[in-house]
């Protein structure tokens, strides 16, 4: 029950492979990944540290260009999706400007991008509506909680309504209870804005859960080792963790970690 | 006292913590203690000055060397009666030109003007450092270097100098406590445009932002901090460049004229309260300037 | 805010065309500096500055800013020093220019020359006055303030009231400018050395005091837990913990310290001496209008003050056992 709607894929990666050197050598971050992403899907990459996980997403979002092969985002290259704003990115850390306040955070990229004035606040305002912060808009984030920061930076990301959501590890650094709670607050946001999301983790619970298809990278070099299906009815909620085939998928991917670890 | 250190751990921390509320027991007692010793070690400290007038033959109008000790004109240490006699001879009235209020306010206004010029130097020599790398490498070793040199030292002879090509007045002495004051504000500056987190880099970079807006929305605003930390280490240096100033130019008014003229007449009493008087407008500066912060910076959890 | 120092398009490092264009810069700049040389001994007249020197100076300093342009690219270790480097030599050469085209008299503003000559000339008096300024004075005040600092921050963190009662001040008194000090310090311990000795450890005291007191109480609380779980001793605890967490901070202190305690020593001298020290010969120079005996006291006073301030930080790397 993916949620293919349309024949053309957002994200294609062809061949892609990317080396930079380090003392003594070069290492090979990534190597020939391929990779189409439909519009509506949720796509994770999960995987060792080293396996490029990150690296294939900064690829994407143009942060880092490659040295081999080809990636279209949106239908264009990655730099070209990038002046076009096709993307909302969300780091490990919540990013976070500490002299803004909640709201002015949220309200960032509209500055930058210099859209009208008026519609900002009211923006950001539905934003933060969306993530469950709008009772703290005049906060600074010193005085929320990690799980607090990361949805304002969520809301930052959404804020310019871009097609695609890029999260590199948004909630690793999250305690467990904290990151089931924003798991589900995730899928809902995904179910209502129909954004496309690629999403690097290394937890296998929290791919399986989130995803329409997780795709399992490995390490030394980094490459795409599998790509899993992963057919759990939607709108999935707690009980989805105890369903049989969650399981199965859980063990699936731990199985193509460990063929690429041997 | 903040460090100065471009490097040093303290200057990337900017912050302090506070307790005054419940220091003040501890600090009146201390206090207290400096009150009760301040009369023995006065009585120590003259006596011997009193003893070799009265073997001079002086008439001090007193008998013994400790009888004598609290009435010398030119004591090491002022009786207490004599320093209230001192304050009240230099403070009033506060507006006459020889007054230590009236000239505390000239010396604290020529090194706000320096400190305010010293920003603006800082902020662009800091701009370079960062938007050039050749820039950097040929100039920041100097400039590292010339926060070990005695910069003071060079006062005096810019004060001639100056006064040479014209400059007079309240500028000269503003512009030797900007002189002294902008290479700690441009280091921490340029410390501070660097300090944004690489994700906030990355960040800017998504949405496409404009150099400019990278400076204006980031790095300008993130270095803040590292401003009011240097401006700080700088007020002191800055207020004693302009002193300095003030003693080696032909000044009319402030405290560095006051000490100059009173060190010439070995008024040791006045001496005392002018030091006193500098040393309120010191705490004075940083205190302001630790105001100051807490205005602009009001985003930072209180401390 | 964008400032381009030289709009010169660099399409990667070129350091060949860098020295080339350095080596014109400096060439053509040391050849003004003799022609005018020579100028100024034929003609008793000096020849009357216009604005073609200004031009030609600055044309050639250009060419010199486009060379270290070209000389700084790169992550090579000639990459960055040379840029250094080659921009004092640049600096120099043109203020020399500079000077003996606009004939300023040497009394106000000596070129470059003037004050090496001054500096051989009058060696021995500026080596005394090193002496007595930075190894009496500087470097005697520095130890004693620090070991006195080093006291006081011990007995603060052992006795809770000091660091309440006491710190405070530090922190306030920290603030107060040192040349007010500088006059009731002199007028009670006299006007040889031991006044200025007296002032610099006072001034080290304090950055010290507090620096060390932060430091002391820096350490790891997981780590002071760790020493109770072994039912270690206080001096156990002291030795492991607290004392190497506070390392940092001190010598933070000290290297600050280092360069205060010079500046100090010399200003102090401003105020009442025996005749002898930077600072006094600065003062008494000035008044002379002897600007390149100032600028040589100037020079040795750096030259000291980053020396002391390096070897302080080189026993820094060694104790801490890290690049700092």
């Amino acid at each position: 029950m993916t949620q293919v709607s349309s024949t053309r894929p957002i994200v294609s990666v062809r061949d892609l492979g990317m080396v930079f050197p380090v003392p003594g050598g070069q290492t090979v971050a990534l190597q020939d990944a391929n990779l189409e992403i439909m519009p509506g899907e949720f796509i994770s990459l999960i995987g060792p540290s080293g396996c490029g996980k990150t690296t294939l997403l900064r690829l994407m979002a143009d942060l880092v260009r490659p040295t081999s092969g080809s990636l279209s985002v949106n239908g264009e290259t990655p730099d070209a999706a990038r002046q076009k704003r096709a993307y909302g990115y969300v780091f490990q850390a919540p990013a976070l400007m500490d002299w803004r306040n909640v709201l002015s955070n949220v309200k960032l990229p509209l500055e930058v991008m210099n859209l009208p004035r008026e519609g900002r606040d009211a923006r950001a305002r539905e934003m933060l509506k969306l993530v469950g912060l709008e009772k703290f808009e005049r906060s600074y984030p010193w005085q929320l909680s990690g799980g607090m920061q990361q949805r304002v930076s969520i809301a930052r990301a959404l804020a310019f309504d871009p097609p695609l959501l890029f999260m590199d590890e948004p909630f690793g650094a999250l305690d467990e209870i904290t990151r089931e709670n924003l798991n589900l607050e995730l899928l809902r946001l995904w179910r209502e804005t129909g954004k496309t999301v690629v999403f690097v983790t290394h937890s296998i619970s929290e791919a399986v859960f989130l995803s329409t298809r997780v795709v399992v990278m490995t390490a030394r070099p980094g490459k795409i080792e599998g790509v899993v299906n992963i057919d759990l009815p939607h709108p999935r909620g707690e009980d989805s963790r105890e369903d049989p085939r969650f399981f199965q998928y859980a063990t699936e991917i731990r199985e193509l970690l460990k063929k690429g670890h041997a | 006292m903040t460090t100065a250190a471009p490097d040093s751990p303290l200057a990337a921390a900017p912050a302090s913590r506070s307790r005054r509320a419940s220091n003040a027991g501890p600090m009146l007692a201390v206090a207290a203690l400096a009150l009760l010793l301040y009369w023995p070690v006065m009585l120590l400290a003259n006596r011997g000055v009193a003893q070799r007038a009265l073997d001079s033959g002086a008439d001090l109008g007193c008998k013994t060397a400790l009888a004598c000790a609290t009435q010398l004109r030119n004591p090491v240490i002022p009786a207490p009666g004599q320093f209230l006699e001192g304050f009240r001879a230099l403070t009033i009235p506060p507006t006459a030109p020889t007054s230590a209020p009236y000239n505390m306010l000239v010396t604290g206004g020529e090194t706000l003007l320096g400190l305010s010029l010293a920003s603006l130097l800082g902020l662009i020599l800091a701009t370079l450092l960062v938007r050039s790398r050749s820039f950097e490498r040929a100039t920041l070793p100097w400039l590292i270097a010339s926060q070990t040199v005695p910069i003071v030292a060079i006062a005096p002879m810019l004060a001639v100098l100056l006064g040479q090509y014209g400059v007079q007045g309240f500028l000269p002495k503003a512009i030797i406590a900007a002189y002294i004051a902008f290479f700690p504000v441009a280091i921490g500056m340029a410390q501070g445009l660097r300090s944004p987190d690489p994700l906030q880099l990355d960040l800017m970079r998504t949405y496409r932002a404009s150099p400019g807006q990278v400076f204006g929305l980031l790095r300008l605003p993130a270095s803040l901090p590292y401003l009011f930390t240097s401006l700080k280490v700088a007020a002191t240096a800055a207020l004693v460049g302009s002193i300095v100033a003030e003693i080696s130019t032909i000044s009319f008014s402030g405290l560095g004229k006051m000490l100059a003229e009173n060190s010439r007449a070995s008024d040791t009493v006045a001496l005392w309260v002018i030091m006193v008087y500098s040393a309120v407008l010191g705490i004075a500066l940083v205190a302001l300037i630790g105001w100051l912060e807490k205005g602009v910076t009001r985003w930072r959890p209180a401390r | 805010m964008a400032t381009r120092a030289v709009s010169l398009p660099v399409a990667g490092p070129r350091p060949t065309l860098g020295v080339a264009l350095l080596t014109v810069a400096t060439l053509g700049l040391l050849g003004l500096c003799v022609l005018l040389a020579r100028l100024a001994q034929s003609s008793a007249q000096a020849p009357v500055a216009g604005w073609p020197w200004l031009l030609g100076v600055a044309a050639l300093f250009v060419v010199g800013a486009a060379g270290v342009r070209q000389v700084a690219q790169g992550e090579s270790r000639a990459a960055k020093i040379v840029p250094a480097a080659a921009a004092l030599v640049l600096f120099l050469l043109s203020a020399e220019a500079l000077l003996r085209a606009y004939n300023v008299p040497t009394g106000l503003i000596p070129t470059p020359t003037h004050i090496a000559q001054a500096l051989w000339a009058a060696r021995t008096v500026l080596l005394l006055d090193a002496y007595y300024t930075f190894v009496l004075e500087a470097l005697l005040g520095f130890v004693i303030g620090a070991l006195l600092g080093l006291a006081l921050a011990l007995l603060a963190v052992r006795f809770r009231f000091l660091e309440r009662g006491v710190l405070p001040y530090a922190a306030l008194l920290s603030s107060v400018p040192i040349v007010a000090l500088a006059p009731v310090v002199i007028k009670a311990v006299g006007l040889g050395w031991s006044s200025k000795t007296v002032i610099v450890a006072i001034t080290v005291l304090f950055p010290v005091v507090i620096n060390a007191v932060h430091g002391l109480q820096s350490a790891s609380p997981l780590y002071l837990d760790l020493m109770h779980s072994y039912a270690a001793s206080p001096v156990q605890t002291f030795r492991e913990v607290r004392w190497p967490a506070a390392l940092p901070f001190i010598f933070t202190a000290l290297r600050v310290s280092s360069t205060l305690a010079l500046i100090n020593a010399i200003v102090a001298e401003f105020f009442g001496t025996e005749g002898h020290g930077l600072g006094f010969r600065i003062q008494i120079e000035v008044g002379r209008f002897g600007l390149d005996i100032v600028w040589a006291a100037i020079v040795v006073a750096s030259v000291i003050g980053i020396t002391f301030y390096l070897l302080i930080q080189l026993l820094e790397q060694r104790t801490l056992h890290r690049r700092v």
